[in-house]
């Protein structure tokens, strides 16, 4: 259809010229700390994308995905400070630590229908946080409890992913973000995002048409635990620490999960999106208010929750398309892109 | 081991137990009733904490009378939370799926804006009740002994299930909150007012967590965060004995609590939740529907 051959040129120009000033924006910005803030947006985009691949594709609902971005911080720092290796390799360990405990969490609430993934997802978290922080040392492994994990420094050694200037982390969260963007992008195309939305949208009938819904909800899931132990990792790398109540804490799952919702689930867009409303909300909070009012934050996020559940079912994003898509799509029959939750 | 020891941990196991049971009941209920998981349910039990441990601060209430307070404002709660902002959304999505996983959403959504409420009006500091009642101890033999305040909250655990058990069997009321758990259009065809009894449930279910909250608070800690750890050990509670029974509560409660207290004695108390998360996840692959639960 050319009219839906055009609105695509459209977007992928679009896409292009935020990509390039992605690409250029350190070059404008001055300053570490506006770095170092767009940094962080970046990182849960990326987070938030990760996310969205098993719960907003499937419609499976994950509050424990900060245990697996933990896994794969603590994997990839303590295989650095006991046997040296590079973070870069470490975060692929991780990411298949993280990817397997994913699995093994998957597997038993995937067979069932109802909350079980929800349930489990958040029990395993909180049991694995309360047990790092209580854990001091594993089978000779220094955990060092709530303390956390310092990376050790080597000065500017990109071979070790550290770097001398924030420039660089921030270009590494960025190549990864497009990263995830695209396997989100291609899945989305392909059979398994095809499968993945008829599941979500009835699993009865999905399977009625042949479809192994346990299978390729494993996929997902594997997927997703392995691109989001590579962000968890690339969080320690870039603060040098790690600790049980910040990188597994269910605030943060909370906080991942919301971003996807608030932006549009099951879309490539719709998490960036979200992360790029609510990261910097959070941070103004927090930095005006200090230490002030203990929570307020999360207060803010629990009603923005509320909010988007009560009036924006399907995220920010719907609103949106709608006044750039709407014109040219309707004609064409817009392929079911959302399937309604 | 020595079996005296083991012995204690096991009694206490079992007192604990009756407890985690107890807390579960109201999330059991609900899910029966709406199937909906809610995931507030450790937030409503700070609030029944926090009740009891104010009136005993501000006017010497002895936190058993502040019963007739904490459950009543439970209610009230749990029946606004419900009717005014879960209804709306029950109403537009049950056409839809059975399960709605967005009401799931908004009951998170609920609990992270009442735990940091909480936060920021209490702070993080943890408080406790002191009363003389809770440090005596009920002696049994020479080595066994008993403390009273928790034997008495165990006790009161096991009235709330009977209760709830002979409420929803022989009442009217419990009646209608049965025929719309097992059936809802059907039971607005007989002339009962679902939405009615949807409020009524979520009322009922954080009202038994009021009743529970003046009961633990002589022997447990009060802080905003409280919730969370109970709020999990109840879903790990009912998946173990199935969800929507209330004897599978009980019995799901008892197993939890006893492995927590024997596993206690082997390893630190945090890796012996790891045994009941383990369990957890064999129950869920053996036994989906829990110990006592019946295929949905």
């Amino acid at each position: 259809m050319p009219a839906n051959r055009e609105s695509r040129s459209v977007l992928i120009g679009a896409g292009a010229i935020v990509c390039a000033c992605f690409l250029l924006a350190p070059i404008g910005i001055r300053g570490e700390y506006y770095l170092h803030v767009l940094a962080n947006i970046l990182f849960f985009a990326y987070m938030a994308c990760a996310w969205n691949i098993v719960s907003g594709y499937t419609g499976q609902l994950s509050l424990g995905h900060s245990a697996l971005g933990g896994i794969g911080g603590y994997v990839s720092t303590l295989l650095f400070i006991y046997l040296g290796l590079s973070p870069w390799l470490g975060m692929l360990v991780g990411g298949f630590t993280a990817m397997l405990v994913g699995v093994a969490i998957g597997f038993p609430c995937f067979r069932l229908r109802g909350p079980y993934f929800t349930l489990t997802t958040i029990a395993f978290a909180e049991i694995l946080r309360i047990w790092v922080e209580n854990t001091d040392e594993f089978m000779g492994l220094e955990l060092r409890g709530a303390q956390g994990l310092l990376v050790p420094l080597k000065g500017n050694a990109p071979l070790l992913f550290q770097f001398d200037s924030k420039v660089s982390y921030y270009y590494v969260i960025l190549v990864m973000l497009l990263m995830v963007a695209a396997v989100t992008w291609w899945m989305e195309q392909s059979r398994m995002g095809f499968y993945l939305k008829a599941i979500r949208a009835d699993q009865d009938a999905a399977e009625a048409l042949g479809i192994n819904s346990t299978r390729y909800l494993l996929s997902a899931m594997a997927l997703s635990s392995f691109l989001t132990a590579m962000g968890g990792s690339f969080y320690a790398q870039y603060f040098r620490y790690i600790n049980p109540e910040r990188n597994m804490g269910l605030d943060f799952s909370i906080e991942v999960a919301l971003m996807g919702i608030v932006g549009g689930q099951g879309t490539v867009i719709g998490p960036i999106l979200g992360a790029f409303l609510l990261t910097p909300a959070g941070e103004i909070s927090r930095s005006l208010l200090g230490g002030k009012l203990m929570g307020l934050h999360l207060v803010i996020y629990g009603l923005v929750l509320v909010l988007a559940v009560m009036f924006l079912p399907k995220g920010l994003i719907e609103p949106i398309g709608r006044l750039f898509g709407s014109r040219r799509r309707r004609p064409t029959e817009a392929p079911a892109v959302r399937t309604a939750s | 081991m020595d079996p005296i020891i083991l012995g204690i941990a096991v009694v206490n196991g079992i007192l604990l137990g009756g407890l985690y049971g107890a807390v579960a009941l109201g999330l059991s209920l609900i899910f029966g009733v709406m199937r909906v998981i809610n995931f507030a349910h450790g937030t409503f039990l700070m609030i029944g904490l926090f009740i009891p441990f104010w009136t005993w601060q501000l006017f010497g209430l002895n936190p058993y009378v502040a019963v007739v307070i904490a459950a009543p404002a439970l209610f009230l709660l749990g029946y606004a939370i419900q009717s005014v902002i879960i209804a709306p959304l029950f109403e537009r999505e049950r056409a839809m799926v059975l399960e709605p996983l967005s009401v799931l959403l908004l009951t998170a959504g609920i609990g992270l804006i009442l735990d940091n409420l909480a936060l920021m009006a209490f702070g993080p500091s943890v408080r406790g009740v002191q009363m003389p009642f809770a440090s005596k101890t009920l002696w049994i033999g020479e080595m066994l002994n008993i403390n009273y305040a928790r034997l008495m909250a165990f006790l009161v655990s096991i009235a709330i299930a009977v209760g709830l058990t002979l409420f929803l069997s022989r009442s009217d009321l419990g009646r209608s909150i049965r025929s719309t758990a097992q059936n809802r259009d059907a039971a607005a065809l007989c002339g009962i007012n679902v939405r009615q009894v949807y409020n009524i449930t979520f009322g009922l279910g954080c009202a038994i967590l009021g009743v529970i909250g003046c009961f633990m608070v002589p022997f447990y800690y009060v802080s905003p965060t409280v919730g969370l750890s109970f709020g999990i050990r109840s879903f790990i509670t009912v998946v173990l004995g199935g969800i929507g029974s209330i004897p599978g509560s009980i019995l799901g409660g008892l197993i939890l609590g006893v492995v927590e207290s024997v596993a206690g004695q082997f390893v630190t108390a945090t890796s012996a939740s790891i045994f009941s998360f383990v369990i957890f996840i064999l129950v869920l692959l053996f036994r989906p529907t829990g110990l006592m639960g019946m295929k949905v």
